[in-house]
């Protein structure tokens, strides 16, 4: 059992404090679900959490297992169980899947077989795995792709940035499914984030939080989801400080 | 230049064909050398250049080949074993091709080029592959051209017959204080289509100074891929002129500087008639304080409607002393044609490096990647047998490489 524990984390983005005290915890196997209008903050947790150079960290804290994230690369998060799957997952022109995967630690023994065993599951045609990283791939190809990878990387925790949005029916329920079996193939404990009711038809949420100007404003159940749906967020605006 | 010249006159009495060779001498010594105050040279460390540190002599013994170029060999249907400009050994036999000794020729269009004419007057004779018409090789033919003496002067026609279809590999190894300077055509008749790679992996201390030319017949078809790594200087000029309608060509050029080298890139895309295409990328990379250049020009003549030209330069700089230049030119007669250039020069991508570091892989291991991948692109026109054997020569080359990111 592993735990991921957010603490008063600030974060700034082109000299504007975005995330202002973010408080979240969470266990293996849950899957947690961030909501919030647009410029709330969640996109910049995301990218916070997996080190990209655009965020800066102004104080707070990010624990897996007791280990303080925040001290460590970007390399080493990863490694040390985080795995962010992003909105609009870059190319990589030159590089491929089975290369990226393999440096990135996983054994290569039988590799692209996994790998295409892997992008069967999520109707990703395999094919696709032998072309450049992401290069001339379609929105919902690229989506896919990063399932394959969290799926060979299998980390503790999975953070998804707006992992349904430009998805189709078929691909957002076949990326939901994936996430929901590496909960319990794994135990992988998935903060995902989304704008939609959408993506809780396939992905059974533990836990909901409400996001609203830089911080958690309201967490409960799966119920939250139909509350959001019926009154919007206006609600929860006031909630903030 | 006592001893080059000297020694290059006595050698090309040996030679076949002496009186057409003194001639070609004559006009190498009436021009000289060029300087940098010729545009065309101006980023060549010419001062650098003693020819006297040359001696011009007949062939030497052949040495063993590398591993590498055994491994390129264990891969091919032909094999043409090149020392010093004089095919030594011929392997393998295909179907509809020919390796014959030509006499050398001298172009009028070599007038002002002085390596060109040294090399006219001094290659022993033109190595010829000739591809029958309508001919279709599919086994890769290999040319390991190995500079084992002080000069080398190879030159080097690649003659397709109409329709046929042919892949030539050319690696380039040897050369230790060297200058070598090869000359090659590639002639394509109508409906022709070839594959050509040029490997150049010479040794450090060479001078380097090459120049291809392609003619391209109605609707043939020519691509062609350059990637450098070794040479002192390297200077590598590439070609192609398009003599019928619906032609196309596609070149690749991609050089890695280390230590101090220059690489000296330069290509011509020479439309003379219409509905032809021609689409060229040079990719590079320059790491410690090496140096590269890459000037390149499109030339549509008037009344080649419907040209269809593109040129795309992309360099990467691997340290804070290294540097890179991008001199795109047009030079177009005509309106009715489709025209483009594009170039970059810049760190690598610190967004893509962050995303492979975001799935785990370390920044070094980010950074080598990446580096790969940029050349990985470039391989695409290399046949498939030996794409994997080039390809691992080239991440091993890689991994000596050192990384100074901003």
């Amino acid at each position: 059992m592993s735990t991921l524990t957010i603490e008063g984390l600030r974060v700034e983005v082109a000299g504007k404090e975005v995330l202002r005290g973010f408080d979240l915890s969470m266990s293996s196997g849950e899957v947690h679900v961030i909501m919030g209008p647009n410029g709330s903050g969640k996109s910049t947790l995301a990218h916070a959490l997996a080190g990209h150079p655009g965020y800066r960290v102004l104080g707070g804290s990010v624990r897996l297992d007791g280990v303080e994230l925040l001290d460590l690369s970007a390399t080493e998060r990863t490694r040390h169980g985080l795995f962010l799957a992003l909105q609009h997952p870059m190319e990589v022109p030159g590089v491929r899947p089975v290369d990226l995967l393999a440096a990135a630690g996983a054994a290569r023994e039988g590799l692209l077989e996994r790998m295409r065993d892997e992008a069967r599951r999520v109707e990703l045609r395999p094919e696709v795995l032998d072309r450049f990283v992401n290069v001339d791939l379609s929105g919902g190809e690229r989506k896919r792709a990063e399932m394959v990878q969290l799926a060979i990387l299998r980390p503790r925790f999975a953070v998804l940035d707006e992992v349904d949005s430009g998805l189709d029916v078929d691909a957002l329920g076949a990326v939901a499914r994936r996430l929901q079996e590496a909960t319990t193939e794994w135990q992988c404990g998935v903060l995902a984030i989304t704008h939609f009711r959408r993506l809780l038809h396939e992905l059974t949420a533990t836990t909901i939080h409400v996001v609203s100007e830089g911080r958690v404003v309201a967490t409960g159940g799966a119920e939250m989801a139909e509350i959001l749906e019926r009154d919007g967020y206006e609600p929860f605006r006031d909630l903030a400080p | 230049m006592t001893n080059f010249a000297q020694s290059a006159q006595a050698h090309l009495e040996t030679l076949e064909n002496p009186d057409a060779r003194r001639e070609a001498w004559r006009a190498f010594s009436e021009l000289g050398l060029p300087t940098t105050v010729d545009e065309v040279w101006r980023y060549a460390p010419l001062g650098e250049l003693d020819l006297d540190r040359f001696a011009v002599v007949s062939r030497g013994a052949a040495p063993e080949m590398s591993p590498f170029a055994q491994e390129l060999a264990a891969h091919a249907g032909m094999v043409v074993r090149v020392v010093d400009a004089e095919v030594v050994e011929v392997t393998g036999d295909l179907e509809g091709v020919s390796v014959e000794r030509v006499a050398s020729t001298w172009s009028p269009q070599y007038a002002s080029d002085a390596f060109a004419q040294m090399n006219c007057a001094l290659s022993p004779y033109a190595i010829t592959l000739r591809v029958a018409e309508t001919a279709h090789v599919t086994s890769p033919i290999v040319i390991v051209n190995t500079t084992a003496s002080d000069t080398s002067f190879a030159q080097v026609h690649v003659t397709m017959g109409r329709s046929s279809q042919a892949s030539v590999v050319e690696y380039l190894e040897g050369g230790v204080n060297a200058l070598v300077v090869p000359l090659t055509r590639y002639d394509l008749a109508d409906n022709a289509s070839l594959r050509v790679s040029t490997y150049q992996r010479l040794d450090a201390s060479a001078w380097h100074v090459a120049r291809s030319t392609g003619s391209l017949g109605r609707d043939a078809r020519l691509r062609q891929a350059v990637i450098s790594i070794g040479a002192h200087y390297n200077r590598s000029r590439n070609d192609a002129e398009f003599l019928g309608t619906g032609a196309e060509n596609e070149l690749r050029t991609t050089f890695l500087g280390s230590g101090d080298q220059v690489h000296d890139f330069r290509t011509r895309q020479y439309h003379r008639v219409g509905r032809t295409r021609s689409t060229l990328l040079s990719k590079g990379a320059v790491a410690d304080e090496s140096r590269s250049v890459y000037t390149g020009l499109i030339e549509i003549e008037k009344g080649a409607k419907r040209t269809d030209a593109r040129q795309t330069n992309l360099n990467l700089l691997l340290s804070p002393h290294a540097h890179a230049d991008s001199v795109p030119n047009l030079d177009i007669r005509e309106n009715d044609v489709m025209c483009a250039h594009a170039s970059s020069v810049g760190p690598l991508d610190e967004l893509q490096r962050w995303y492979l570091e975001s799935r785990g892989v370390t920044r070094a291991d980010a950074e080598r990647l990446m580096i790969q991948g940029f050349f990985y692109e470039m391989l695409a026109t290399l046949p498939p047998e030996l794409a994997d054997v080039v390809e691992r020569d080239l991440a091993e080359t890689l991994r000596g490489v050192e990384i100074v990111t901003p």
